[in-house]
């Protein structure tokens, strides 16, 4: 009976329900198509590329990988932009092609695309490879340079004779070379095994050319130590103030006045953090300790300008309310009977806290931790200001005494994704790097999320069943 | 199991005084002393704290007052752009964000099973953890020039999207009664995801074909040669895309939240007395929740006004007085992001940036402390309720 | 009702060397509310007394107070005197953690820490002295026994106490309370959450441990209170209406009140 009345109130009352539906899923859709997109673009860049050899209209031959259309502005024509590296001889790694311009296409199983260290990347073929006054071709050829590039570039002889698509020779040595691979002729497994290869070196190796090359490995390294170095901070201090304020201050109204502005803290804006670290570590605690240690070293700041240390600082500062709200609502979950059975034992309030409050807290604080290193990995305003490079020519942790150098500016993950996306000499070609570094960074912020929610799903369950 | 009348097998008295000495005194003191040391341990260490957080404002205040002395209308020609374009990306972005977020919430508190909020809750909530400046790397480099040459299906794509939900609606009333119960309005949260990309794809196969027909060029080329209108690439409607993506979770939680909380026999009795679920909705759900509602939307525009990283990736950083949606902004966050690092200390730039981070301190502070407020007062009403 | 509320309470009075508690005029408010008003009366050594009456009449306040478990609560202020074996519990030199260990409490709602049940017993024995873990195992095989839960968990001293029962919990409790060799024993309401069964191997444990230490028994029960106390004091609104020998006060009650409560008319 209910469902008939239901269904005579349609449309007006039912119609909104839908709306309703229709944002969730919107939501849901924005959410997963951003995702798709940074997983497609940013592990995609690393599969070794089909090379198209066209042949244009005005007879003229190129090889480029194809890459996206776009209607011509006037006229319903399109263009393809293709890559087609060899910067040295036609002045662009990029090009735009009309597609009717095309007369042929083919993917020729002989075309080759190396990454060289001067010039970025070369297309087209290889003609033989020069080695002690051998001249090898063919698979003999190949076979040897996979061996040579296994080994380090300075240890490597040998010179490749290389064709370009237009017909011009060119000699390249072999210890200019990063990678190379004759795309079109492999199979799947070994594309696989190469894109393999490819995230590993993303992972693993610094960048190259002006950021369009080679990994992230030196932001990983800096945005790992400055957030661990966050987290030694921002725990005990974390942790004391929210014992304080919920096992030791009277509860009274000035506690909750405390509280709500502790909580609303983390609602202040990062940049705002940033102007406190800049003006407060780096030029007021720096200055000083500038002119107080260093003086032989100014007007060249040491502990005065952006480093490692004040960001640290400033974003253990940024975090510390989430690490005191998270531990404040563990306490607060623990049922006084423990505190009061542990005292009437004859435990002391030390004794209390530290066998049975904090022990019972312990899940409550790791999410706290987790949540603030996964806001730290994932912030950059404050850091712009407060200490970051865009190429740290030293790593902050070396074999260099004191081997943690706290002044040092360093990289990180967030900046770098904005400076080579915004600051870059040649955008485009940081683009699919830009998209793995944005992958990676997303990835780490959901992981750590997802532990804190397990954590607390944990926490919530342990607590169902006292 | 042992029965209830349990016998002493052993011996109580005997072994108590042989296995026990009576504790001796001096540890006591010692432990006592270890307590006193660490309470105030705890107590010097969260006061410093709590201090360290008080400095944030002190410094800020501090900083700005030497612009008193010197506060001209070069400063104010200065701020009042930057304040505008502030106030225009957050408006932009609430203006998105919050019919989504809102509707969004009430049907994931109000109509979805707990089975299923209980899983949609989270990954939307895992929305908030991306970080700005993917959110500003993508809406600036790739959604942009995309919306430049697509302006028409964009905007198509904004009013349809709402039509396509209730399209959905009137089709599903009108199927099969089995394909009505396949596909339950409960869990149309979900299954309305292919309908939408499909019905999206539509819009934009559909849009520049219409364009090309009625205006003969696109739309932005359009509306520069007939209105004269500026199109920059990353302007207000890129931002507000951007930033509504990014505000969405924050509201939507909150105010999910809100309505959840309303004491269940409140809805069961509207709807006993003959209402529908919607007027349930209107005459109870809303009026209850809507401090909650207004305060989740008081966060969105706190984290709205302060988002650095999305509004310097998003628009084009141009300091204009302009109230176009497609011509840029330039914010307070931004320009400190930008300018602060260059601006000597103690020149008259360095402290109208302070100035600057300290208004939006206040400003996120206060409407921080007003959500907080309302919300712990609902929460208060909410026990009443549910209590009696 | 037709008695004067300020006339003097009869109550029942112990030889000095008999008694255990000594309550001189005791009042306890927290903040503007006051729990208990001038309280005076006396606990007997070794046996079991019961407080009764109904709810917020300040019996378990005053129970908690044997304990000085009102120092956790910042707010309560107090005045008068309490002795424990003439000792006054609150004088500025006295070791609360030790008179906490003198006198040991059992909570409402059985409150085992999150360990195995092994280290819930030890927890009281490891804040004080390192002992040789042969003698704490023997103590702790005591103390189970003595609570009547050895035969139950033998076999299982570290699993997690929280996955015992109810029932068993509270005992686990008491089993820890035990160990550490108390002299008072102060019980809120044990049985309040326990199913009849566990009930009544509390009340069996409350009757055998008299033996070795006072026992004081907050209860609603009635039933409860009349089958296992020697003595029973009736409180209401923070006042003692009368105190006596557990017999008289259920049999022969001398104030009207004490009769309505007992009978369970409205008072």
């Amino acid at each position: 009976m209910s469902r008939t009345s239901h269904r005579r109130r349609w449309p007006g009352d039912a119609l909104w329900a839908w709306l309703c539906a229709g944002c969730v899923a919107l939501s849901l859709f924005m959410l997963a198509t951003l995702l798709t997109l940074l997983t497609v673009k940013g592990l995609g860049h690393f599969w070794p590329a089909t090379l198209e050899e066209l042949t244009l209209r005005s007879g003229e031959q190129m090889i480029g990988q194809p890459l996206r259309e776009a209607p011509m502005p006037t006229g319903s024509a399109t263009e393809r932009l293709y890559f087609t590296g060899n910067r040295e001889l036609t002045g662009a790694d990029w090009r735009w092609v009309g597609v009717d311009e095309i007369v042929s296409a083919a993917t020729p199983a002989d075309v080759i695309r190396l990454e060289r260290s001067p010039w970025g990347d070369f297309i087209g073929r290889l003609i033989a490879l020069e080695l002690d006054g051998e001249r090898l071709t063919g698979d003999s050829a190949f076979d040897r340079i996979s061996q040579l590039l296994a080994l380090p570039p300075s240890e490597r002889s040998g010179e490749l004779v290389l064709l370009s698509p237009s017909g011009r020779g060119l000699v390249q040595p072999l210890s200019g070379v990063n990678t190379f691979v004759a795309p079109n002729a492999l199979s799947i497994g070994e594309k696989t095994a190469i894109w393999g290869q490819g995230v590993w070196r993303f992972l693993s190796e610094g960048p190259r050319a002006a950021n369009t090359g080679g990994g992230v490995w030196p932001a990983i390294f800096g945005t790992l130590l400055m957030v661990i170095l966050m987290s030694v901070i921002v725990t005990p201090f974390g942790v004391l103030a929210a014992v304080y304020l919920n096992e030791i201050a009277h509860q009274n109204r000035l506690t909750r006045l405390v509280r709500i502005g502790v909580r609303n803290l983390a609602g202040v804006p990062s940049i705002v953090y940033g102007v406190f670290g800049l003006g407060v570590f780096v030029y007021g605690v720096g200055g000083s300790l500038d002119q107080w240690f260093f003086d032989d070293a100014l007007p060249s700041p040491t502990f005065g300008t952006g480093g490692l240390l004040w960001a640290s600082l400033t974003l253990a500062l940024l975090t510390l309310p989430v690490v005191i709200v998270a531990t404040e609502e563990g306490l607060a979950r623990i049922p006084d009977a423990q505190r009061e059975g542990a005292v009437a034992l004859g435990a002391t309030r030390l004794e209390m806290l530290t066998r049975i409050v904090l022990p019972m807290a312990t899940p409550a604080m790791l999410t706290g931790v987790i949540l603030a290193v996964a806001r730290a990995a994932g912030e950059v305003a404050p850091l712009m200001l407060v200490g970051v490079a865009k190429l740290a020519p030293q790593m902050p942790l070396d074999a260099e005494f004191p081997y943690l150098h706290l002044e040092r500016k360093f990289m990180h993950l967030g900046y770098h994704l904005f400076d080579s996306a915004f600051h870059g000499d040649d955008v485009e070609a940081a683009i699919p790097l830009v998209y793995a570094t944005a992958l990676l960074l997303v990835l780490i912020v959901l992981v750590l999320n997802l532990t804190a929610i397990f954590l607390r799903h944990y926490l919530r369950r342990q607590r169902g069943e006292s | 199991m042992a029965d209830a009348s349990l016998a002493y097998r052993y011996p109580l008295a005997p072994f108590y005084d042989v296995v026990m000495t009576p504790p001796s005194p001096a540890p006591s003191s010692l432990r006592t002393l270890k307590d006193r040391i660490a309470t105030g341990l705890i107590t010097a260490a969260g006061i410093g704290v709590l201090l360290a957080i008080l400095a944030i404002g002190v410094f800020l205040v501090w900083e700005t007052l030497p612009l008193l002395t010197h506060f001209d209308t070069l400063s104010l020609e200065k701020l009042s752009p930057l304040a505008w374009g502030t106030l225009k990306a957050a408006i932009a972005a609430l203006v998105l964000a919050v019919p989504v977020a809102l509707g969004a919430a009430i049907f994931s508190a109000l109509f979805m099973t707990d089975r299923l909020r209980a899983r949609i809750k989270p990954s939307l909530e895992l929305m908030e953890a991306v970080p700005g400046v993917v959110i500003g790397f993508v809406a600036g480099l790739v959604l942009a020039p995309w919306v430049e040459r697509h302006l028409a299906s964009t905007l198509a794509l904004l009013l349809w999207l709402p039509l396509s939900a209730g399209l959905a609606g009137i089709l599903w009333h009108l199927a099969p009664k089995a394909l009505r119960r396949a596909l339950s309005l409960e869990s149309a949260g979900l299954w309305l995801l292919p309908w939408i990309a499909a019905t999206a794809a539509l819009v934009l196969w559909a849009a520049p074909i219409l364009e090309q027909q009625w205006l003969g060029s696109d739309l932005a080329t359009f509306l520069d040669r007939r209105f004269g209108i500026d199109y920059t690439t990353r302007n207000t409607l890129i931002v507000g895309l951007a930033m509504g993506f990014a505000i969405i979770p924050s509201v939507y939680s909150l105010a999910e939240d809100a309505l959840y909380d309303i004491p269940k026999p409140l809805m069961e009795g509207a709807q006993a007395l003959g209402a529908s679920r919607w007027q349930a909705l209107w005459k109870v759900a809303l009026p209850m929740a809507g401090p909650g509602i207004f305060s989740a939307v008081m966060i969105g525009a706190g984290r709205a006004v302060g988002e650095t990283m999305i509004v310097l990736m998003a628009s084009s950083n141009a300091a204009l007085m302009s109230a176009s949606p497609f011509e840029g902004l330039r914010s307070f966050s931004a320009a400190i992001a930008i300018e602060l690092p260059e601006a000597p200390p103690d020149s008259q730039t360095y402290h109208l940036l302070i100035l600057a981070a300290l208004v939006l301190f206040l400003f996120t502070f206060l409407v921080n402390t007003l959500a907080e407020v309302v919300r712990q007062r609902l929460r208060r009403r909410y026990q009443r309720l549910g209590g009696a | 009702m037709n008695a004067p509320l300020n006339a003097a309470p009869p109550v029942v009075t112990f030889p000095a060397e008999q008694r255990c508690l000594n309550v001189e005029a005791f009042s306890l408010a927290y903040g503007h509310k006051p729990a208990l008003k001038a309280l005076t009366l006396e606990v007997p050594r070794h046996r079991v007394t019961a407080f009764i009456g109904p709810s917020g009449c300040g019996k378990s306040s005053l129970l908690r107070a044997f304990n000085r478990l009102h120092d956790l609560n910042e707010n309560a202020v107090h005045q008068g005197r309490i002795q424990l074996e003439g000792d006054d519990i609150h004088a500025p030199n006295l070791n609360v953690s030790e008179l906490r260990r003198r006198v040991g409490m059992v909570f409402q709602s059985p409150n085992p820490f999150p360990m195995s049940i092994y280290e819930n017993v030890a927890f009281g024995l490891r804040l004080e002295r390192r002992l040789p873990k042969r003698q704490r195992d023997d103590i702790i095989e005591w103390a189970l026994s003595a609570a009547a839960l050895w035969d139950e968990v033998k076999d299982q001293l570290h699993r997690s106490a929280w996955q015992l029962s109810g029932g068993q919990q509270q005992r686990l409790v008491i089993a820890r309370t035990l160990a550490v060799k108390p002299e008072v024993l102060l019980l809120d309401e044990p049985a309040s959450a326990l199913d009849p069964i566990s009930t009544l191997k509390i009340e069996e444990l409350i009757r055998n441990l008299k033996n070795e230490l006072t026992l004081i028994l907050v209860t609603h029960n009635m039933q409860q209170a009349a089958r296992v106390s020697d003595y029973t004091a009736f409180l209401h609104s923070g006042e003692l209406v009368e105190y006596g020998p557990t017999d008289q006060v259920f049999t022969n009650p001398q104030r009207p009140r004490t009769e309505n409560y007992i009978t369970g008319r409205v008072i």
